[in-house]
């Protein structure tokens, strides 16, 4: 079963997120607090998405989605980084480090559904 | 000693203040994110009510249709149906409010007749009286029309309306012989509208009543053919408002 995993430090948007995310055919959710735990999350889930908070305690979401490029788990996934508005900076630098998409905070729940019913039934069989 | 004290103190204090920041920050952004999930709800919900508002459109125009493509073939009723359902909702509207808002109610209206597709022309057509058979033949409109709306699973209130207008209160009516309170409300209603449609209107072999005649004539068969309540809802009704149906629809 395909699972997205949602990398954020303030628990209420990864709650958010994992709601949202809820009851949507064929996906397991996973969370993580920061970059490091998103690896460790990662290396035992594999995930096929991953949503990747910028400014997070640790270790930052740029270079984490860096670290996960570079490892077997991530070299595949999907990542979506969560950049706050007019970020362009962080957003240039994202996408050197490896990242497929943007979505923008706030984001739109509806917007998030369809990213991930898109992504899930394009790599559904795995 | 003591400035030693100091010194960590206001380090706390910067600590503190910094934390603060931070929180105050973060419950913005949440209470932003949360605004974007509410607005986007509130999209959902516009687009699910247009989406509503269309498929009732498309109901009422496909039994609109259908009642066109029955009437086609009845010329001298003109708009009978839609003259019946306008009549048979102000009623229904006076007797139970629910009922008229229930849009089976109009449809069952509409759609009364549509077992006519299935009955001969030199039947439906027979300008004389029709002979036993022939009658036998007429009534099975009732249960044909009930057949077909019937298997339309939004119109299946609609469809008790069908089978049922020929009844009459005292038990003497088609095609399942009813009596009183066993008929659905809004086939009482819709005889007393059908009747007094009937009656009002012109035919080929004669001229059509004034209101006030055709509601005393019907008065006359409440408690027989017909429900006392809804000729009593009938005869509270001003006649200009009949006419007024009766007009709009010639």
């Amino acid at each position: 079963m395909a699972s997205v995993l949602i990398v954020d430090d303030d628990p209420f948007i990864r709650k958010l997120v994992c709601t949202t995310l809820e009851d949507v055919a064929g996906v397991t959710i996973v969370e993580a607090a920061n970059g490091e735990e998103a690896l460790e999350v990662a290396r035992a889930v594999k995930p096929s998405i991953v949503f990747l908070d910028i400014d997070m305690p640790v270790l930052d979401g740029t270079e984490a989605c860096r670290l996960l490029r570079a490892e077997p788990a991530g070299a595949d996934a999907t990542i979506v980084m969560l950049t706050a508005a007019a970020r362009d900076e962080a957003e240039r630098e994202s996408e050197a480090a490896g990242a497929d998409l943007f979505l923008t905070k706030p984001f739109s729940p509806l917007e998030l559904l369809r990213l991930v019913d898109d992504l899930g039934t394009a790599t559904a069989p795995g | 000693m003591a400035v030693q004290g100091e010194d960590r103190l206001k380090a706390e204090n910067e600590r503190l203040r910094a934390e603060l920041a931070e929180q105050r920050s973060r419950s913005g952004e949440d209470e932003r994110q949360l605004e974007r999930y509410a607005s986007d709800l509130r999209d959902i919900f516009k687009a699910e009510r247009a989406r509503a508002e269309e498929l009732r459109d498309s109901y009422v125009a496909t039994v609109r249709a259908l009642t066109n493509a029955v009437e086609a073939r009845d010329a001298y009723t003109g708009k009978h149906a839609e003259r019946v359902a306008a009549y048979g909702l102000l009623l229904t509207r006076g007797i139970e409010p629910a009922l008229a808002d229930d849009p089976q109610t109009e449809f069952g209206f509409l759609l009364h007749d549509v077992g006519k597709v299935a009955i001969p022309d030199q039947v439906l057509h027979k300008p004389e009286d029709l002979r036993s058979d022939e009658s036998r033949v007429m009534r099975r409109h009732v249960v044909i029309g009930w057949e077909i709306v019937s298997r339309v699973p939004f119109l299946e209130r609609a469809a008790e309306i069908v089978r049922a207008h020929h009844e009459r209160w005292d038990g003497t009516g088609y095609p399942d012989g009813l009596a009183g309170e066993e008929i659905p409300l809004a086939a009482r209603i819709f005889s007393v509208a059908d009747t007094l449609d009937a009656l009002t209107t012109d035919r080929p072999y004669r001229r059509g009543v004034s209101m006030p005649e055709a509601c005393e004539v019907i008065s006359r068969a409440a408690g027989s053919q017909f429900d006392s309540a809804v000729v009593a809802q009938l005869v509270a009704t001003p006649h200009e408002v009949l006419e007024s149906i009766r007009d709009q629809t010639d």
